[in-house]
């Protein structure tokens, strides 16, 4: 799949996928990476190394600097593949330098497939599970 | 987007990691909504300082800029901290108070004017058409509004990286073409205090998009204006809103306020009756003149034991309005500076039910403070407040 480069970087990884926006301040645990959002449908989850795909972020603008954290701390995830970057994410893969690509269509992804991705060229290989 | 040598020097490290990393932002930011190229700003103001708010994860990061070396190159302020260092910091568990004092100081290395203030327009007001890179809703929508400067609702990385650099990206209500109005809120019966003018907000920006309204029949302050402002950018992610004709307007779409709606507003943003034991003011932070307001309808009366009084205002006003602060400590009252009731952990101080004139504070606070709230406007807080 041909997306938008949004943040260069490549890397392989399972895909850990959410129908639902997320708030990564007060979404997800600051220390572990488990998600904790109330009423997510990744409720229970951690996004350690994975690839992370969602529609879009949501909520505070803080949740960019827990992105940082969390991948300083190595719970954080490989790559986002977002539907549609809003400015928390985006700037929250800057600041992480890690790979993101939006105007994807993820409802092609399932969680637990193998995906590739090419941050540079915007380009998404996944190889089901 | 266009980047100058400078620029592209910057991005690509020669000034070194703190510089670079804030110029990814503008720059990616920048490309997303379509800016063509950087400004320079003459101020930013930068949310994020509540350990309340923020938690630990913000800390990474600031920490890594400054040992990157990075400071501000603008005049820089920054957003109320989790609570004032005189009455409120005693009352927290000494981590909270060295997570807190670690942000401050952090900020200020920067080189942040670390005056803990929602309201930086008090201490230097921008003037008409400067560009400005402000995170804190509310300040941007008084700043576009009510001062006539330009300024996007930058987020709390973005704003710290326009303060870096100088610099933000030409998008959004920094073009001319970006602030023109759309709609008109045609309010049949003017709002008769700052509570209603906060719950008009709070209406308004719930059945907006991103437009930009013009409100039509408002007789009002600047304070007034603050509070329908601060409304609207609570419930809505509009940037800004005119009250005055601004002409070619006829053919625009027109939604009429009546007064049933806005006594129906202000009901809804309660969510109690009951007696609160805090009467929380100062919602965005007071100007002088509401301080002076304060004092004067707590003249010759006193604060119930059982209940707290807070009038939070930045240190700038405290100190200008001291005449009008010692009526009020007098009355058993408390004017604190650097923080407010919905950044600090108010639950933890044991309130239940917090009073305020604030429609912005009677949006949030049932889920950001897990209390209840009773919007009434100021002299009813004052009345409850005492015996």
């Amino acid at each position: 799949m041909k997306g938008r480069s949004i943040v260069p970087g490549q890397c392989k990884g399972l895909a850990l996928v959410s129908a639902k926006p997320l708030s990564f301040l007060g979404g997800v645990d600051y220390n572990s990476g488990m998600i904790i959002e109330k009423g997510h449908d990744l409720k229970g989850k951690t996004i350690k190394e994975k690839i992370l795909c969602f529609p879009h972020g949501h909520g505070s603008t803080v949740g960019s600097y827990v992105l940082y954290s969390l991948v300083k701390k190595g719970v954080g995830p490989k790559a986002i593949i977002n539907q549609s970057a809003d400015p928390v994410i985006v700037v929250g893969a800057i600041i992480a330098d890690i790979p993101m690509i939006d105007q994807i269509d993820i409802k092609q992804i399932e969680t637990g497939d193998e995906v590739e991705v090419d941050g540079e060229k915007g380009i998404v290989k996944v190889r089901k599970k | 987007m266009y980047l100058t040598t400078e620029e592209e020097k910057i991005l690509n490290g020669e000034k070194g990691w703190a510089y670079e990393v804030s110029m990814k932002i503008l720059a990616r930011l920048g490309d997303l909504f379509k800016a063509s190229r950087l400004i320079p700003i003459k101020s930013a103001h930068i949310s994020g300082a509540s350990y309340k708010t923020i938690g630990d994860a913000p800390i990474d990061f600031l920490e890594a800029l400054v040992n990157a070396d990075g400071k501000v190159k603008v005049s820089s302020t920054v957003n109320p901290s989790g609570f004032d260092p005189d009455y409120l910091a005693k009352r927290f568990p000494k981590e909270y108070q060295r997570k807190q004092k670690r942000i401050i100081e952090l900020y200020k290395r920067m080189g942040v004017d670390a005056v803990l203030t929602c309201t930086p327009y008090y201490l230097q007001q921008p003037k008409p058409n400067w560009h400005l890179a402000w995170a804190e809703s509310s300040a941007v929508v008084y700043a576009n509004s009510v001062l006539k400067s330009w300024t996007n609702r930058e987020g709390a990385p973005s704003a710290l990286a326009a303060a870096l650099i100088g610099k933000t990206p030409n998008c959004g209500v920094h073009r001319a073409e970006n602030r023109q109005p759309s709609i008109v809120i045609k309010v049949e019966v003017n709002p008769r205090n700052e509570a209603e003018f906060g719950a008009l907000g709070i209406y308004v920006g719930k059945t907006l998009k991103d437009e930009i309204p013009v409100f039509e029949g408002l007789n009002c302050t600047d304070d007034y204006l603050k509070q329908l402002g601060a409304g609207l950018a609570s419930s809505g992610m509009t940037a800004m809103f005119y009250y005055q004709k601004p002409g070619a307007r006829s053919r625009m779409e027109t939604i009429s306020i009546e007064r049933k709606d806005m006594k129906n507003a202000v009901e809804t943003l309660s969510t109690t009756q009951q007696n609160p034991d805090l009467v929380f003011i100062g919602c965005p932070h007071c100007s002088l003149k509401e301080i002076e307001t304060v004092a004067k309808a707590l003249k010759g009366k006193r604060v119930k034991s059982e209940t707290e009084l807070w009038v939070c205002t930045s240190r700038h006003v405290k100190n200008v309005a001291k005449g009008h602060v010692n009526i009020i400590e007098k009355a058993g009252g408390h004017v604190l500076c650097d923080t407010c009731a919905v950044v600090t952990w108010i639950k933890n101080l044991g309130f239940n039910t917090l009073m305020t004139n604030s429609a912005k504070t009677a949006y949030y606070a049932p889920t950001l403070n897990k209390v209840d709230v009773v919007l009434t406007p100021l002299k009813r807080c004052v009345n409850v407040a005492c015996d």
